[in-house]
């Protein structure tokens, strides 16, 4: 009898249900689809060879930290589960159902509720992670072999994961409606709020807040100065920080805006005032938690996607794209597929010169070639922080004063173009040139245009120039002392094999704290959302319209999801100081991406989260 | 005398047509002269509260019409009939229903800044209501700090501060100790003697219906006796009451 009641009660709540259940079938989705990545053999080994083991730390932090925000999420979304069910449970009680009774059926409910979302959550995650994983390797051009989305360990460790958490809940919830009488789980709503405290404690805070706030930003900011301390300091503070903001500051500003009466007293006003102001006291963690994941998801994309800048940069810190030694048929073959875009010539001399331990191979290069030829190459500077190249031309005024910097650079620029690296180079007039005994060696430097798109037929053609040099008889007697690593496609390709990882781990990580951290958010308000409905009951009777009470519930719904994410916003633009003096990369460049990425997705959320609570709250008026 | 309420043969119909139907109220008639304060009795499940919401365009009726200050307000749209609630009617309902999160200030006020009254203006209003109900000195403290008696005078002075053609009480003493609840029988009955406020109260208790100057009977979703108390004593009103109950 009461199994189906409380049946009959899940089916007149049915949307509610279903946005619980997609909740957590998201959650384990997104959880399922990040320990195949992190833990699935064949990704690691595919793209991360050189950076394996600073890669499983980054993954193992990473699965850490959703974990955590997991279990933050299940706590929510179960307090919505609880706050739905209390009062039809608080009734069959008072309509005599034993306790032990009600203990078991809500123990089932939350069980099977999770159970089901876990194993429907796996299913599409398998899918999702086949999906997602070859759309971003596409999309952002990453260095990854496919994988497979099924993975028989993660798969495992998902279920176990939710399961424990869903056994906990429902311990947790049987509890609760077990220990608490019948007027309580009746009455919920009508629990007075306490609202008065110490104002000069509250001011304290406030300072403190901010102050803290200020300290952690200025450490990231000196982040080069403080060291390793940079990090612990900038936690305690941000956290410390947040956390008395959210207490005291805003609602300290609440309280200024209830003191201008023009403010208060328009339509309603004074309402959302004294929701946001009891709010913000019943959510002073939650609001300060979202801020500090939302600034971690964000930074992890914006950091992510500024991995794909150092590889930039490792292209940027080489003029030619490819160097072309000597020709033969499968170089020629090989070349006819690459868009050459320009081709510049270099002529020299190699000769071995000096006595004893003097002796050393000298390389000749005619004024005429650097005259003519235009050669150019990318210098390196550091500019506020930032790894900077600019592109300068070799010239003969570079070599007039022969101990300069500029000589010294452009000798090992020249030198770093041959395949004779140890040798010395003398750049000579035309007829000096022409009297040195040795044959002419010539060799091709390549500016292409596809380097990015075309890169694997690029690295194929400068290794067989490569081989083809090392491989020729004399190769060691004539001091030929190149390889590919020092290639422009041999840097790209270990750059970008380390940081197409990071980058597929921070967008994802960041994509997937944000869908966690919003729906948190959004059960934190929607559990709210039945024991606001008396109030909109009542403010309707008293003559609301209903246009009015839903932009009223926009606002607020507006300004909860609006503090954390504007706090969040400011700690990533300051975290981002941290990034910018170890890495040395510019991570403000590009920002609006992951900004817009965020934005829209955050928004939809919010859309999602005040809809919800419209209908939760507002009776149809016929 | 004018007529604040006309109510013209209603009826109320609970549930869609080829489902279960109920009707709670079987042709209702009755008016509400300015200034009276009339009470409507009735058991549990009589239909007053069915009544009392179209009275108030909380619901509408299936038929008949019903006019406040010689307005239809059956013929109102949705957002007409919010207004129309906000400017013309005051309401006290059992269970309070003011918002904990707002002072008793801010409760007060609410209906004034619904109808987009000058701030300045606001305060000024609130503080003489609050002074004639005896509340001047609570202002400033949340629902919760007080005690039940004084919620429902708040209630009563939100109901009043923007000057409502009419009052409705929802067995507004249902809630209250029996001290509490004469305390503020009285102070309706002194609004309504001195300040002039027309109240419709309804009720199933007979000793706040004898707070009243007359009291319609409803069973079964149709008024039956009428009794005026006509400068009787409001014992014997009380004692009238009683009998009449008895003898149905
Ligand atoms: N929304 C509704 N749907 C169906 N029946 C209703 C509804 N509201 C009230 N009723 C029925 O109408 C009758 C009158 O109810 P009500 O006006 O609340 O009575 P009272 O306030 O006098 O106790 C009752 O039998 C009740 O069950
Ligand atoms: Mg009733």
């Amino acid at each position: 009898m009461l199994w189906k009641l409380s049946l009959t009660g899940i089916k007149s709540r049915f949307k509610d249900y279903l946005v619980l259940f997609s909740g957590l079938t998201f959650a384990s989705a997104i959880f399922y689809m990040f320990m195949t990545l992190a833990t699935n053999p064949a990704f690691l080994k595919g793209s991360l060879s050189i950076a394996f083991q600073i890669t499983q730390i980054v993954f193992g932090f990473g699965i850490a930290l959703l974990s955590i925000i997991t279990f933050v999420y299940i706590v929510y979304a179960n307090s919505f589960l609880l706050s739905m069910r209390q009062k039809d449970y608080g009734m069959y009680m008072m309509l005599g159902a034993r306790t032990s009774k009600i203990g078991r059926l809500i123990f089932t409910e939350t069980l099977v509720v999770g159970l089901l979302a876990t194993l429907l959550g796996t299913v599409l995650g398998v899918a999702l992670t086949q999906g997602v994983s070859s759309i971003l390797i596409s999309q952002l051009g990453l260095q990854i072999h496919k994988f497979v989305g099924f993975y028989l360990p993660a798969l495992l460790w998902t279920i176990a994961f939710f399961a424990i958490l869903f056994f906990l809940a429902a311990f947790w919830n049987r509890h609760k409606l077990v220990k608490s009488n019948i007027i309580n789980l009746l009455h919920e709503d009508q629990k007075p709020v306490k609202l008065h405290r110490n104002k000069l404690w509250k001011f304290i805070e406030a300072l403190l807040g901010i102050a803290l706030l200020g300290t952690g930003y200025w450490a990231m900011m000196h982040a080069v100065k403080l060291g390793t301390k940079t990090i612990p300091i900038a936690f305690f503070t941000i956290v410390f920080g947040s956390y008395f903001t959210f207490d005291s500051f805003f609602t300290a500003i609440i309280d200024l805006l209830r003191k201008n009466l023009a403010f208060k007293y328009r339509k309603l006003h004074s309402f959302t005032l004294g929701q946001l102001k009891f709010r913000l006291s019943d959510y002073t963690r939650i609001l300060s938690t979202v801020s500090l994941l939302f600034a971690l998801a964000l930074g992890a994309i914006t950091v992510g996607l500024n991995f794909n800048n150092m590889t930039e940069q490792a292209m940027e810190s080489t003029y030619y794209d490819v160097v072309l030694y000597n020709h033969n048929k499968k170089v020629d073959n090989q070349l006819k597929k690459v868009s050459v875009k320009s081709t510049t010539n270099l002529e020299y001399k190699i000769i071995m010169e000096g006595k004893g331990k003097e002796r050393q191979r000298i390389l000749y290069i005619p004024e005429s070639q650097i005259e003519n030829n235009k050669i150019m190459y990318q210098h390196y500077s550091r500019k506020n922080d930032v790894s900077h190249y600019d592109t300068r031309r070799i010239t003969l005024n570079d070599f007039k004063n022969k101990k300069s910097n500029v000589a010294a650079e452009g000798e090992y620029q020249l030198v770093s173009l041959t395949p004779y690296k140890d040798a010395q180079v003398k750049v000579v007039p035309q007829v000096q040139y022409n009297r040195i005994k040795a044959t002419v060696n010539k060799i091709e430097l390549l500016r292409v245009n596809d380097f990015r798109s075309n890169f694997n037929n690029i690295e194929k053609l400068q290794k067989l120039s490569v081989n083809q040099m090392i491989s020729s008889p004399n190769a060691t007697k004539d001091g030929i002392n190149v390889n590919l690593s020092n290639s422009k496609s041999a840097q790209y390709r270990l750059v970008s094999s380390m940081t197409s990882g990071f980058e597929f781990m921070g967008f994802f990580l960041g994509l997937a704290f944000l869908a966690m951290l919003a729906s948190t958010l959004m059960f934190k308000v929607l559990s709210g959302a039945n024991s606001d409905k008396p109030r909109y009951q009542m403010l309707w009777k008293i003559g609301t319209r209903k246009s009015l009470l839903k932009s009223s519930i926009a606002k607020e719904i507006g300004i909860l999801f609006a503090l954390p994410a504007a706090l969040g916003v400011v700690d990533v633009l300051f975290g981002l100081q941290l990034f910018k003096s170890i890495l040395g990369m510019n991570t403000y460049d590009k920002l609006w991406i992951p900004f817009t990425i965020f934005g829209v997705l955050y928004v939809i959320y919010y859309f999602l989260t005040v809809v919800l609570y419209q209908h939760i709250v507002l009776q149809k008026e016929d | 005398m004018s007529k604040v309420v006309q109510v013209q043969n209603i009826t109320k119909t609970y549930g869609k047509k080829g489902e279960k139907q109920y009707q709670a109220l079987k042709g209702v008639s009755f008016d509400v002269e300015r200034g009276e304060f009339v009470g409507i009795m009735g058991a549990s499940g009589s239909g007053k509260t069915t009544l009392l919401n179209i009275l108030s365009t909380l619901d509408q009726p299936t038929t008949g019409n019903v006019y406040i200050n010689g307005r239809d307000i059956t013929g109102l749209n949705k957002n007409q009939m919010a207004d129309f609630r906000g400017q013309e009617i005051g309401f006290i309902f059992q269970d309070f229903n003011l918002l904990e999160n707002l002072t008793n200030r801010e409760n007060i006020a609410l209906p004034l800044s619904l109808q987009n009254v000058k701030a300045s203006e606001i305060n000024p209003k609130v503080d003489k209501i609050a002074k004639r109900l005896g509340i001047d000195h609570i202002l400033n403290k949340y629902p919760a700090e007080i005690s039940g008696g004084q919620k429902q005078r708040v209630a009563a002075a939100r109901a009043l501060v923007h000057e409502p053609a009419i009052l409705y009480g929802d067995e507004p003493t249902g809630a209250l100790d029996s001290k509490s609840a004469t305390e503020l029988l009285e102070t309706m009955k002194g609004l309504n003697e001195k300040d002039r406020v027309s109240i419709l109260m309804v009720t199933h208790d007979p000793y706040s219906a004898s707070y009243a100057s007359r009291i319609l009977f409803i069973k079964d979703g149709k008024i039956g006796k009428e009794i005026k108390k006509d400068g009787k004593s409001r014992e014997e009103f009380y004692q009238e009451i009683i009998a009449e109950l008895g003898r149905r």
